[in-house]
């Protein structure tokens, strides 16, 4: 073998050592910050059954406020909620919870059409209500979430709770590249969660 | 006139490098590692803490692991670009009345700084499929462009060393068939890839094996063509070895190592198929066709090269 040939060999050995140490760096560098519980709570959804923090148990579960008449950010976040409720509809573990934030407005009935308008058809995805002060506190106390201007001045945020009800992560509910990193989180817990 | 020539080949390898290191980016899945330009969250040192970050940007997009990378491809990026442009001076210095020398090094910059901006692209569209093919495509284009340069500084300095060969006349349009081949199986290949993320998002919890046979007829075009490829390789390689009459040692290696490496990229390619997406799989099955694209173009023009001593 030649000179020439023995060196190139030797470079592409390392760069291939080189890359596989990148890559697996880069394969263990998504951690999920465990940031707290979420406080206790009890609403009620858009087929006025009651939802609490139980039922964040055993499930993962991507979490936003909205209301229904909303024309800002809301239709973008409703799309991108849509888009993840579509694409994780055959893994049973993942849940939807979107809280309204002018609940004179979105009553249940309201909440029930407005679920059926954009193609909820399962129980995968809930719409809760409940009255303005407890939604108040649950925005601003337990999710740490702005909440002194409802229901214009709602976060744009979507939250990551883990399957014992922990807030694990929050999310821009209208930037695309959040929404990529997004999704890869909600697959790291479900893996997290089978095995 | 050395000084040129040693940048020259110095530019060539820095951006086969570049091309590595860009693929490790891809299957690092570290493209969106910073997601501003040419910027890294605000920052011309990518932040090493989220306290760091600024107010606009969304902290869950932060994995310093992954801005670290996509930084270092940066950089590194600025390297090449400085190099070719160093180059293209020198060129300019000297054979700026040489036209197959000139051109091809202009053509080369001009590209190079289109594949900057083409980046920052990247970025805004968050990864658009299409757009990283034209990354890769004119990648190949640049590192072919380069090679070219190269060689004809090289026949400046050894004019015989074509002399004595005697090649077929006819072999244009395999050179030509083959150029095509390579370039639309590189951008089959990448689609494929782009294929299987796109499955990935719509299925999020498949595991990778299941993936590929979701993918319908894509990676059969991706075999077929690749078997065509062979077959000429094989052609191209009787033609310029057993075929031709004194053929350059350059050829005869050239010739050679583009069928050695065809025949690895099958294996690679069969194993990404049947047993694992292996990322520094993926990653090398990828390199190994910008060297023979590259090879092929070197494989042409010293072809032609034969011819214009003749003549």
């Amino acid at each position: 073998m030649s000179r020439v040939t023995y060196y190139i060999l030797i470079m592409i050995i390392i760069l291939g050592l080189g890359a596989n140490w990148v890559i697996e760096k880069a394969n263990r560098s998504y951690d999920i910050p465990l940031l707290r519980p979420v406080p206790e709570f009890s609403f009620l959804n858009q087929r006025g059954e009651s939802f609490s923090n139980e039922n964040l148990q055993k499930k993962i579960t991507i979490l936003d406020f909205m209301f229904t008449s909303c024309t800002g950010p809301c239709p973008l976040m409703t799309l991108n909620m849509s888009s993840l409720y579509k694409d994780f509809d055959d893994v049973q573990e993942v849940q939807f919870v979107s809280i309204t934030v002018d609940p004179s407005i979105d009553t249940k009935d309201k909440l029930r059409e407005y679920a059926e308008l954009i193609g909820v058809d399962d129980g995968r995805w809930q719409f809760l209500w409940s009255d303005m002060s407890a939604i108040k506190d649950l925005k601003k106390n337990g999710f740490m979430l702005y909440a002194d201007d409802l229901p214009q001045g709602h976060a744009i945020k979507f939250v990551l709770i883990d399957h014992k009800g922990n807030i694990r992560k929050y999310f821009d509910g209208t930037d695309e590249a959040s929404q990529k990193v997004l999704r890869k989180d909600i697959s790291k817990l479900v893996r997290e969660l089978r095995s | 006139m050395q000084l040129f020539r040693t940048f020259a080949i110095l530019s060539t390898a820095l951006t086969y490098l570049l091309i590595f290191i860009g693929g490790m980016v891809r299957v690092a899945g570290a493209g969106m590692g910073c997601p501003d330009w040419p910027k890294c969250f605000g920052r011309w040192i990518p932040p090493t803490s989220l306290d760091q970050l600024p107010e606009h940007i969304d902290p869950a997009k932060f994995n310093m692991v992954l801005a670290w990378i996509e930084y270092c491809n940066r950089l590194f990026g600025a390297l090449v670009g400085l190099t070719i442009a160093i180059t293209l001076y020198l060129g300019l210095k000297h054979y700026s009345h040489l036209p197959r020398i000139k051109w091809p090094l202009i053509s080369a910059f001009s590209l190079t700084l289109f594949e900057g901006w083409l980046g920052s692209v990247l970025v805004d569209t968050v990864l658009n499929p299409l757009t990283i093919t034209l990354h890769l495509f004119f990648a190949l284009i640049i590192v072919m462009l380069l090679l070219y340069a190269s060689q004809e500084v090289y026949y400046l300095e050894n004019p015989d060393a074509e002399k004595n060969s005697d090649y077929p006349s006819n072999m244009q349009l395999l050179f030509g068939l083959m150029a095509v081949a390579l370039l639309a199986e590189v951008v089959l290949g990448t689609e494929i890839r782009g294929g299987l993320e796109m499955i990935r998002k719509e299925n999020p919890m498949v595991e990778s094996q299941f993936l590929l046979d979701m993918l319908g007829p894509f990676k059969y075009a991706h075999s077929i063509l690749g078997l065509l490829i062979t077959i000429l390789s094989i052609f191209i390689w009787h033609g310029s070895v057993k075929r031709s009459l004194n053929p350059s040692s350059l050829m005869v290696q050239t010739s050679t190592t583009i069928v050695l490496l065809i025949l690895l990229q099958i294996v690679l390619g069969e194993i990404l198929v049947f047993l694992k997406v292996i990322p520094l799989i993926q990653l090398f099955h990828l390199w190994i066709a910008s060297w023979i694209l590259g090879l092929v173009s070197i494989q042409y023009v010293a072809w032609q090269r034969s011819r214009v001593t003749y003549e």
